[in-house]
């Protein structure tokens, strides 16, 4: 019986903070204003999502053993998000294309190459993660890596112009009138790459 | 009003009743597809994904120090870097040697080999390997972790097992089958509640503009657009469906009149998934947790109870 309580009691905790990170992520889309919910509320909704912070130990300094310790506990057992996947709505998607500049001028048009399909289903993530971000230089820098990963296939580019933006695919009657899907640039950064000589034997 | 021993004796015969361990059978065969999938769709990518050279996606101490800021307990690849490395190894084979090993706790827990070991190293090196390509994760990643969670705390080996077959080891209580299953079934009441309860939360669920833009958002658009407007009059319905469908989960998978109908209707939703928006992974996996927690007792094939 002693070890089925100490099974219960340990549950009971796994639950709560598997339920209050799910609340977390609600309470935060609720607060951002994207449901249809009056923006009265708002506020409101910001209170309870920053009182699931400081339940999460999540307002603590990043070193205080509680705030690793249950931010270690979250990961590990897969807890540390919460479940709104395409929601409340489904956002754009967001594309980035690099533009390569060659000695003689021309210019020739590069997509992030991967090499399986499932990555490309997992390059979304990376996609909204710069688009999300807004420090700029931590972006700039992702999309400098990017562009070099590019540059590595094609390695006769001077400079590499990465340009990201966001795909707006029309609505189901845009579609119908004949709307094509539009890009809206978000940024753009240019690259300059050269090839580096061999040191001499 | 019901007095706390009796209800407290409800609380305790509920999640301690017992049951047969067929539920982790499921489980550890499905998680261990799940995994050698995993293996396999990323060998193209996986030295590119995790090395620290330039050149690839995003480097890893990039990754790795985006992850941790708050959580520097979390297990990463760089750990078992550090370990490669003081014995001599490369960079690459210390990939190709997390590669394998994972693929390898795949394979044991499909047998059922080792399953403990198998559930915590593939738990370990799954966890590691999502945290340090966290910039190319998706749900599929998280969904993998909890499973591997559970299944790694779960009275291993179940009958099913090549441990329990060859090495005669005993079967486990069943009482603690039970609870773990239980648990595995509140977790994913919880997954589908709150994730119904956001999704009606926006007015694109309601009209069918959610559900079409999901499946014309590159890189998901499976299906041309040009075939997909023919079925517009059915998004509006299965949009709200969906809604209905994930947040009523937690009310209507437990009374067995309505179980088989919210279990088909869930499996057939992430099948649906899979095939329109190429998210086969991801598909499998939901379909897997989904057996384990609710469906197996639904399938009386033979079942024999071990305790």
């Amino acid at each position: 019986m002693r070890f089925q309580r100490a099974y219960l009691i340990g549950f009971a905790l796994h639950f709560f903070l598997l339920v209050t990170v799910a609340s977390r992520d609600f309470f935060a889309v609720l607060a951002d204003g994207s449901s249809y919910l009056p923006a009265a509320l708002e506020p409101h909704w910001r209170v309870l999502e920053d009182a699931t912070f400081t339940v999460l130990g999540q307002k603590l300094p990043p070193n205080n053993p509680m705030r690793e310790t249950i931010a270690f506990y979250l990961h590990a057992a897969g807890i540390e998000a919460g479940y709104g996947y395409f929601a409340p709505n489904v956002p754009y998607s967001y594309k980035l294309v690099f533009q390569l500049t060659y000695p003689n001028g021309t210019t020739e048009y590069e997509l992030p190459s991967v090499g399986t399909p499932e990555t490309g289903m997992r390059l979304p993530t990376l996609l909204d993660f710069i688009a999300a971000n807004r420090y700029e230089p931590l972006r700039q820098l992702i999309l400098k890596m990017l562009a070099y990963s590019v540059w590595q296939h094609h390695r006769d580019a001077l400079k590499i112009r990465a340009v990201f933006g966001a795909v707006i695919t029309p609505s189901m009657a845009g579609y119908k009138r004949g709307d094509d899907p539009t890009y809206a640039v978000v940024c753009a950064y240019d690259f300059g790459f050269t090839k580096t000589k061999p040191p001499r034997p | 009003m019901k007095p706390i021993p009796r209800r407290w004796q409800q609380v305790h015969d509920w999640f301690f009743g017992g049951t047969s361990d067929r539920w982790l059978a499921a489980l550890r065969i499905g998680l261990g597809l799940q995994l050698v999938l995993y293996c396999i769709t990323s060998r193209g990518d996986w030295l590119q994904m995790f090395t620290l050279h330039p050149g690839s996606f995003v480097t890893r101490d990039l990754t790795e120090a985006l992850v941790t800021l708050g959580a520097a307990l979390v297990p990463r690849v760089s750990w078992l870097m550090s370990v490669g490395e003081f014995i001599g190894l490369s960079e690459a084979t210390i990939l190709w040697v997390v590669w394998s090993g994972l693929l390898a706790a795949g394979l044991c827990l499909i047998a059922g080999l080792f399953c403990r070991s198998a559930a915590i190293v593939a738990w370990f090196f799954h966890l590691s390997a999502i945290k340090s390509s966290a910039l190319l994760s998706y749900g599929v990643d998280n969904f993998t972790s909890i499973g591997l969670f559970y299944l790694m705390l779960s009275p291993l080996p179940d009958h099913l097992a090549l441990d329990s077959r060859w090495r005669k080891w005993p079967p486990k209580k069943a009482q603690l089958q039970s609870f773990w299953q239980r648990v595995l079934q509140l977790h994913l009441c919880v997954i589908y509640f709150f994730s119904g309860l956001t999704k009606l939360l926006g007015s694109g669920w309601w009209n069918g503009e959610s559900l079409w833009r999901a499946l014309t958002r590159p890189p998901f658009d499976v299906v041309p657009s040009e075939m997909l407007i023919h079925g517009r009059y059915l998004f509006i319905p299965l949009g709200l469906g969906i809604c209905l469908l994930e947040t009523s989960y937690p009310i209507f998978i437990w009374p067995r009149r309505t179980r088989l109908i919210w279990l088909v209707g869930i499996i057939a939703m992430h099948g649906a998934i899979a095939v329109l928006m190429g998210l086969y992974l991801f598909g499998f996996i939901m379909a897997v947790l989904n057996v384990a927690a609710f469906g197996i007792n639904l399938f009386r094939l033979h079942g024999k109870k071990v305790i």
